[in-house]
């Protein structure tokens, strides 16, 4: 138990290191919120060796937390709508078993952005913002492949380092 | 140990690169919108700029539409406003009493001083009471063209002896100005849009506007790039229409100013003559050097006035003093359509 | 990697591209529409297509008028009753954020969509 407690601290420390480096990295989509989802690979990490819940507790704890350090409300709102459904689509993904993590990833990435910018046009009421869909589909499975080859070498590692779960 | 940092490493390297990836694919996700507004200056105002949505950029440009609206009043010459202390006010004023002037007001006759010593006198905001004389001719004859006719030399020499520009006297800790001569009258049309556009493109900043070209009336002013970070362009118009293509030079333009003094906007015909708005202090006739000169300044105020100036010098003469002057620099075009222009205009090499 | 993997990111590629295609034949097909925009007094009056020739004759409250006209794409102003006549002097327009005005009148036509403009303003 103390151990999975500790695992899980790091893991969300990690996860909010990733989140401010990538506040710190110079990207600007124009679109608020719209990043490339760094914290994702800790996310997928912790859903690949702890589970559904302890991966969207994870999130959670995370988003809220970078949100009141150094985002704002708009970015958090949109930060959750991204989150909460790549993780939705990661955790279904895992379950059918179709895909390997990088592919699970690909569909994380993707769904992170897509859920984003479906807020924004909602938020922003500017449907013309729905334009951006293909960019962000292109800039979110490249995400996804890198973030997932890198959880993939990061489970296998892990789960020998430190026993499983 | 070793592998962690490897680890580290690549994790770094990969977030790098993605950076650099989604930067490539940036869009930055802001619109163009354009505004235009013909209450300002009695003259076309147009207003092209960058926003996340219509509405922010319509609420900005509102509050760049009030700004405009209160120079306007502010410079305005021929009316009255209500709590508005204006420059008709001082003119009013000449030679009975000071009296109170806006702070912008001060500031903006601060700059016609030091314009007129930096133009040695080719630019005079005291020079209003020959300039109306003009005005009213040239306003009448527009209207009834058949019976146009040029302002008698002996008043026009009446009215220029009452520009002495030591006469204008500030008083900014009391704010009051004071003209000295009863007969003497401010024009500040030579710097007043200048002015304004440099005050603007300021303010545009602090609203947060920071992809903006705006045009008072031929004044161009470009607060930053385009939203892609590149240039705006801005043509150089062609004072003769007949001649090809929509303008005479396109010139990359970010974070300054350009302004043209022509003579084909303001004018007017007499005898088959044509008689231009701007009017050379030398000779209180308009002056008909060549058709346009073009200014571009890091300064606005500074564009307007410079571009005043050299259009009542000749070219060379003018081409003299630019290259003497640092961040201020011309383009003539002339009378065959020819084009001249200082050293650091950097026109684009296309052709 | 497992080739599901493969073909999912293959898959996505391609809608991208072909929603990238899609929206781009779109907004080409949006900007071909080219219309001269006629305001007076910052009130819309009509929007006529630059590519149907025609001549419209802009009527005011107060007699005053300009008459407009489209020919081959491009809109004119060729007669008007103001003093200074600025507007009639003022060459054709035809791409997308160019316009025509008179002062006087306090008449805008203005150029939407269409063709992009080759220069962002203008300094006269």
């Amino acid at each position: 138990m103390a151990k999975k407690a500790a695992y899980m601290g790091m893991l969300t420390a990690l996860a909010f290191v990733f989140s401010y480096i990538e506040s710190l990295l110079p990207i600007n989509l124009g679109i608020p919120g719209v990043k490339l989802g760094l914290a994702n690979l800790v996310v997928i990490v912790a859903l690949y060796t702890m589970g559904v819940r302890a991966a969207f507790t994870l999130s959670l704890v995370r988003i809220v937390l970078a949100g009141f350090t150094f985002g704002s409300p708009a970015s958090m709102i949109y930060s959750l709508a991204g989150g909460m459904l790549s993780l939705a689509v990661m955790a279904v993904a895992r379950k059918a078993q179709v895909f390997s993590a990088t592919g699970v990833s690909v569909l994380g990435g993707v769904s992170h952005n897509v859920g984003q910018i479906f807020v924004a046009i909602l938020v922003m009421e500017n449907t013309s913002l729905a334009y951006y869909l293909p960019v962000l589909v292109l800039s979110g499975t490249a995400a996804g492949v890198l973030v997932g080859i890198l959880a993939a070498v990061l489970v296998k590692r892990l789960k020998k380092g430190i026993g499983g779960y | 140990m070793k592998k962690k940092y490897i680890m580290s490493a690549a994790l770094l390297f990969s977030a790098l690169l993605l950076a650099v990836l989604s930067r490539h694919s940036s869009f930055g996700g802001m619109q163009r919108y354009e505004a235009t507004f013909l209450d300002v200056f009695d003259t076309v105002t147009s207003i092209t700029g960058y926003a996340k949505s219509e509405e922010i950029f319509t609420e900005q440009v509102e509050l760049l539409h009030a700004k405009l609206q209160r120079y306007h009043q502010l410079f305005d010459i021929y009316h009255s406003y209500e709590g508005v202390h204006n420059i008709k006010d001082i003119n009013d004023a000449a030679g009975r009493r000071p009296v109170e002037a806006d702070p912008e007001v001060i500031e903006l006759l601060k700059l016609g001083q030091d314009m007129y010593r930096r133009t040695e006198g080719k630019v005079n905001i005291a020079y209003g009471s020959v300039l109306a004389v003009w005005h009213e001719y040239r306003e009448a004859g527009i209207e009834n063209p058949q019976n146009a006719q040029l302002p008698p030399a002996d008043l026009l020499g009446a009215c220029a002896e009452h520009t002495d520009i030591s006469k204008l006297v500030i008083d900014e800790g009391a704010g009051t100005v004071f003209l000295e001569d009863e007969e003497m009258r401010l024009d500040v049309g030579s710097i007043g849009k200048g002015f304004a556009a440099q005050r603007l493109a300021e303010y545009a900043r602090e609203i947060g506007m920071e992809h903006v070209l705006f045009s008072l009336g031929g004044n161009v002013c470009a607060v930053g790039a385009k939203a892609d970070g590149t240039p705006w362009r801005v043509g150089i118009e062609k004072p003769r229409p007949e001649a090809q293509g929509s303008y005479v030079q396109a010139v990359e333009l970010a974070g300054r100013s350009l302004v043209t003094s022509g003579d084909y906007q303001r004018y007017y015909e007499v005898d088959g003559r044509r008689y231009c708005h701007i009017i050379d202090p030398e000779t209180g006739m308009p002056a008909e050097f060549f058709p346009s000169v073009t200014v571009m300044a890091e300064d606005s105020g500074m564009a307007d006035a410079f571009s005043t100036a050299l259009f009542v010098m000749g070219q060379e003469e003018g081409l003299a003093l630019v290259e003497e002057l640092e961040d201020v620099e011309a383009l003539w075009v002339m009378e065959d359509g020819g084009i001249r222009c200082s050293s650091g205009f950097g026109i684009d090499e296309e052709e | 990697m497992k080739k599901n993997d493969v073909i999912l990111i293959a898959g996505l590629l391609l809608a991208a591209l072909a929603a990238f295609g899609g929206i781009s034949w779109y907004l080409a097909a949006d900007t071909q529409k080219a219309e001269a925009v006629v305001e007076v007094d910052g009130q819309e009056k009509g929007r006529y297509p630059l590519d149907q020739d025609t001549s419209v004759e802009i009527q005011l409250e107060d007699g005053s008028y300009n008459l407009l006209e489209i020919k081959d794409g491009r809109a004119d102003i060729t007669e008007a009753s103001c003093p200074d006549k600025i507007c009639v002097d003022h060459r054709p327009v035809s791409r997308r954020g160019e316009s025509l005005v008179c002062l006087p009148n306090k008449v805008v036509v203005e150029i939407e969509n269409g063709q992009e403009a080759e220069v962002d303003g203008m300094t006269h």
